[in-house]
This record gives structure tokens, sequence and C-alpha cells, in this order.
């Protein structure tokens, strides 16, 4: 089993060994980007006229829609990955440490994606990548989206992800590949003696710790996009920001188990997952998820119980009227899970079905909160007599969310083929599989 | 120090929405953008109803929700208290829009050109000239390409680029060379005034001054620069009994 005797060893993980199933998933999101594609050019060409929005006020539409919910969403989902990442580290939590590095990645993906689909909303796509630099103004809720979460939170993600896999990149230099040389590139010199693993696990750690307020920070600032305007009814509150922080973990806690879940199937790594990973990550979506019910009760208690003449109409569309499926849809797809999830934790029986059931669901109630945070308040949150106003997305704002989601599972399954997708295991070079073969 | 501003008498507002059709010839806007858009409201229940009428320009406020959140500081607020766009720095994200509650701001959603399917008249051809006395049509008014202001950015006119935001720039270009607003300019029954609402003296204070006034949605602490007289800010259950144009379609 040493790299000197056994050439055609395969890489662990089925890195570098693109099968036939691969091939199809990965088609198949190809495609979906490919759609997506096609959406965005059909927008540029027509412009933005081709989407479901319109103006506010006498056009009576939503200026804001499925993009910028795909944003707040998106940045939401990033949450949990570096959060986990980083407790793991700081309290040392060794049963997690198999989903670590598929948390990185998914913080990684999902901020890029977040990101996308803010230049996908410009007017001025190439201005905007250029402007927002060049004259950022701190006083605009929006700085801290751009600077903090995009820049500044992707920027140390990424860095962050790269000291945790400098090892296995080391390690596996070391065997004869077809990625050796890419391998050896990534490790960059690193040779995992004592002193540099020392000097990685410091850094890493306080990485760890630096990382957690910008997060908390960052998500803020992304609720003070809506929070701080006193002119939407709805939007205005003290409660927004604090309530994306709590509603950004939900919906990442539930793509790390989905993600697990999958990754753990398809690499063969059931022991390096364990059950007890998901049910560390299981309680800990319980205590979000309460934490962020408590938030939707006291917000709707405060909007119906003397509510302002504006808030009042908001509150009807919200629970009887145009958004009232919206509404109960995510309220069911959030309370469910917190009664599957504690039955779960009292009986001490988890079963995965059940977890990425709850890891689905909490997502899609995720996507409904963030869609009837950004669209009621438009249409429904007029001061002057303008009128009721509607929003239907069209097909291309359909086919460009389809292309985010399909860019981010061939994002993932292009990483899972050049690198492991989970973290291997010290002083062994190979991951301990359930069988011998990796992913036929 | 000049701050410029609107007065808008209601008891002498008819509805004719003379201003709005001058707005949408000085400033050129596509369809369905209503830079100036006047409410024609009804209140109350049948038989008790009343109807009234209410111009909205922009506000042009003094602590603007737009300027505040504007990510590239291409929504700015001149020294003279106009609230402008700069044409060529705004990305088009739309956050000016949602933050603003008066519903003033007008996103480009298509190209402008398309916009303009009636303006295909070739004024240049010679053999209209004896037609037209070689008088430019609003839309090729050389002011609106121009930089204006001490700053020097583009923010005259309307339809300048696919996917800007625009809205009422209080006619900047006529501003600056020291005539009133075009729909101040054409209200037949001298409804709106325009000038410096600082100055004692100015008439647009005099036009105001012992009249009982009023500032639109002033709780929010935007502080307008446009001030109502002769009537009373719209009640709650006031609706629209008539709509512009509001369709936009590719």
């Amino acid at each position: 089993m040493t790299a000197g005797t056994v050439s055609k060893e395969p890489l662990p993980q089925g890195v570098g060994n693109f099968t036939g199933k691969w091939m199809i998933v990965t088609g198949i999101a190809l495609l979906g980007v490919i759609v997506g594609i096609v959406g965005f050019l059909v927008e540029k060409n027509q412009g933005m006229v081709a989407t479901g929005m319109r103006d506010l006020g006498t056009m009576q539409g939503a200026t804001w829609g499925v993009y910028i919910s795909l944003v707040v969403y998106f940045v939401g989902v990033s949450f949990a990955g570096i959060t986990v990442a980083a407790l793991i580290r700081l309290f040392n939590l060794e049963h997690l440490k198999g989903v670590a590095r598929m948390a990185e990645l998914l913080t990684v993906v999902a901020l890029i994606l977040g990101a996308m689909a803010i230049v996908v909303d410009l007017g001025q796509p190439l201005r905007g990548i250029v402007n927002l630099f060049r004259y950022a103004r701190p006083q605009s809720p929006f700085f801290g989206t751009f600077t903090l979460v995009i820049s500044g939170y992707l920027f140390a993600s990424l860095v962050y992800l790269y000291l945790t896999s400098r090892r296995d990149a080391a390690t596996l230099a070391k065997r004869p590949s077809k990625l050796r040389s890419f391998f050896r590139l990534w490790a960059a010199g690193y040779e995992n003696t004592l002193d540099q693993r020392e000097r990685d696990r410091r850094t890493s750690f306080w990485l760890a710790l630096a990382l957690l307020p910008l997060l908390v920070v960052a998500h803020s600032s992304l609720g003070f996009v809506f929070g701080l305007q006193v002119g939407r009814p709805g939007w205005f509150g003290t409660l927004q920001a604090p309530a994306f922080v709590v509603l950004a973990g939900v919906s990442g806690i539930g793509h790390i188990i989905v993600m697990a879940a999958i990754i753990r199937r398809v690499v063969r790594a059931k022991r390096r997952i364990g059950m007890d990973a998901f049910a560390w990550l299981g309680r800990f979506l319980l205590i979000l998820l309460l934490g962020y019910l408590y938030f939707v009760v006291v917000e709707m208690l405060t909007l119906i119980y003397q509510p302002s003449i504006a808030e009042q109409g908001l509150s009807e569309a919200l629970l009887t009227g145009t958004y009232a499926a919206v509404f109960w849809g995510s309220v069911v797809a959030l309370v469910l899970p917190v009664f599957a999830l504690a039955w779960m934790a009292i009986t001490r029986s988890w079963k995965l079905s059940w977890l990425v059931a709850v890891g689905v669901l909490v997502n899609i109630g995720a996507i409904g909160k963030r869609y009837l945070i950004v669209v009621p308040s438009q249409t429904h949150g007029q001061l002057l007599p303008y009128g009721v106003g509607s929003y239907t997305p069209s097909w291309v704002e359909f086919a460009v969310a389809f292309g985010f989601f399909s860019l981010g599972v061939l994002m993932v399954a292009v990483f899972m083929k050049i690198f492991p997708i989970i973290e291997l295991k010290d002083e062994t070079i190979e991951v301990e599989l359930d069988t011998e073969e990796v992913m036929t | 120090m000049t701050r410029y501003g609107m007065a808008i008498d209601l008891s002498r507002c008819q509805g004719c929405r003379a201003c709005v059709e001058a707005c949408k010839i000085e400033n050129n806007t596509p369809s369905a953008v209503f830079w100036m858009h006047v409410f024609r409201l009804e209140q109350g229940e049948y038989p008790n109803t009343s109807i009234s009428f209410l111009p909205r320009p922009c506000q042009h406020c003094n602590n603007a929700p737009c300027v505040k959140v504007c990510p590239v500081g291409a929504r700015f607020k001149r020294d003279d208290g106009l609230v402008l766009t700069d044409f060529d720095r705004c990305i088009g994200c739309r956050y000016c829009e949602v933050a603003c509650p008066y519903g003033v701001n007008f996103f480009n959603w298509r190209d402008p050109e398309a916009a303009f399917a009636d303006y295909q008249v070739p004024f240049d051809d010679p053999a209209l000239v004896p037609v037209t006395g070689g008088a430019i049509p609003p839309y090729k008014n050389p002011d609106l390409e121009e930089l204006h202001g001490e700053e020097q950015r583009l923010t005259a006119g309307s339809a300048h680029f696919k996917g800007v935001m625009e809205k009422c720039t209080f006619c900047v270009q006529r501003v600056e060379k020291n005539l009133a607003p075009a729909c101040v300019q054409n209200c037949p029954v001298g409804a709106l005034q325009f000038g410096d609402i600082e100055d004692d003296r100015s008439p647009v204070s005099q036009f105001i001054k012992d009249k009982k006034q009023f500032k639109l949605l002033e709780d929010l602490g935007t502080d307008p620069s446009v001030v109502y007289v002769g009537g009373t800010p719209p009640a709650s259950d006031a609706h629209e009994i008539e709509r512009p144009l509001t369709k936009v379609e590719a």
C-alpha cells in the first residue's frame, strides 16, 4: 500500500476518476447552467423588461424580485458552512471533522452564487463590477453586502478552505497520479512537518475566531438592507438583522445535512460521517429553527396587533391575501421540521431519511420567507394611494434561478473530482472506506 | 444659501395633467414613465365621496433615503437642493427605488430607443424644415446631453441608457438657465410655483406665505422640498379612480 509499489492505486474518494454516473450528473448540471446563461442573455439583450419586475408606484410592480430573494438566500446558506467549520476548529469537535471541508466548500459556492445573483440583478452589470468598488459608499447598507459579505467573507472563506486543505494536498502530492502536479501546486511547499502543522493549526484557529464575528456583522448588514428602510412597511424594524442571521443558519445547516447525506453515500464514507455528526447538526438546526420561529411569531404579532393602515394591508396580503399560500406554506415547511427534530432529539434515534427531508423542507421554507421579505412590502406597502401592485416572475427569472442551482451542483461535483471532499485521516493516505471500490 | 423647492396649491389644481404632459415632452421620458404624476383620488364611501387631485413630482428631500442608500453615489443631492441621478455612474441596482416612500423612481427596463417608436419622424430631412420651421424636437434638446452643475455630471433628461435609474430632476437643464421646471411653466392655473424656498422674498415663499401647509409623508423624516397648500394630505381611504398607462412590454 505504499506509494512506490502501487502506482496504479486510485486516489481516495474517487478523485480523478470520472465515472459514468458523475458524467450524467455533471452533464445535467451543465445543461442547467446553459439554460441560465440563455435566460441571462435574453435579459441583457431585451433589457430587464424580460423579467417580471416593474417599477413601484404608477407601474404597480415590484422592482426587486426573485434575484434579490436568491441573493439573500444564497448568502444565508453560506453562513452555516463556515460557522460549522469554525466551530469544529474552535471546539475541536472530532466527530464532525468529516463534514468540515464540504461545509467550507458550501460557503464558497453559495457566496459565489450570491455575488452572481447580485450582478444578474443589476441593470448595468459591467458598470456595477467597476463602480461598486470605485465609488463605494459605506453609508449604503449595500456596502456591507458587497464588501463584507462578497469580498471579505468570500476571501476569508477561501483562505480558510485553502489552509485546512494543504495537508491533504501534500499527502496526495506524494503519490503518483495524473493530478500529482496539481496537488503539489496546491500544497505549495507544505510538507506536513510538525512545525508547519503547528503553524497551520494556529493560523486556522485565529482565522476561525475572526470569522465568527465577521459573519454576524455580514449577515446583519444584509438584514439592514431591508431593516433600515423607514418608507417600506414590513421592512423597517430591529428584528430584521438578527432574524436574517438565524434564518441564514437554518437554511445553511439544512443544506449541510442534505449535502453530507448525499456525499457520504457517493464516496462511501459512512464511517467518516457518522450518525453522531448528523445528530449534532440536527440539534443545532433545532435550536436555530426554534429561535427563528420565535422571531416570526414576534414579528407577526407586532404586525397584526395594532397595525398602521399600511401594515394592515400588508398583513392581510400575507395572512389571507395574495401571499397567503407562500406564507402558510413556508410556515408549515419550518414548523414540521421542528416536530420531526424534537421527536428525534427526545427519543435519541436519528433517522437519516427524516433529516434529509427536514433539510429540504427548511430550505423551501427559507426561500419562501426570503421571497416574502423582499416582495410584499413593495406591492402592498405603498404609503401614497398608488393602489395594490403585483409581481409574477417571468420565465427568464426562473431560467436564471435554475442556472444558479445547477452551477452550484456543478461546482461541488467538479471539486469532488479534483480534491477529497472529506478531510483525509491523519497519518494515513486513504480514508477508511466502507468498501474497497470508490464510486462505481 | 439657495434651496430650490416647489409649492403646489391644491385648491387651484383641476387635474388637467398639463404638468404631466410638459414633463414628458421636456424630459423625453419613455412611455409609462411619469416623473410628474397627478393622482386623481376619490375618498369616502358612496354617496359621501369627494374627488381630489394631488400632483406628485419628486420631493427632492433634504434627508433623502435614496441618496443614503445608493451604493455608488450616483444619486446625490446638490448644494442648491436638487436630488439628481448621475446616469453615467448608476449601476441599476434599484435600491433608491425601494427606499423611496413616494414611488418617484423609474427604471429603464428596456432600450430607450425602442421606447420611442412614435418619434420616428425624420426631423433632419430638409423637406420637413418648411413644416417644422427648423425647430428642434424636444427629444433632441442638446441641453439634455450636457453636463450640469458644479459637479459637471450627466443628470438631465431621460432615456440615456438601458438599465439605469431615472426620476424627476426639477428640469435641471432649465433651472441652470434660471427657468422654472416645465411642469410649473405649463400649469394653466398657476397651481405650481418654483424657486428658493429658503428666501422669504422669493415668489415661491410669497405663494405659500400664511397658508396652511403640509408635506407628503412628513413624519418619515425625509424633509421634502415640495410644499402643498390649499388642501389636505390624501385620506387613508383615498384611491385612484383613473390611472395612466402602466404597461411596459418588451
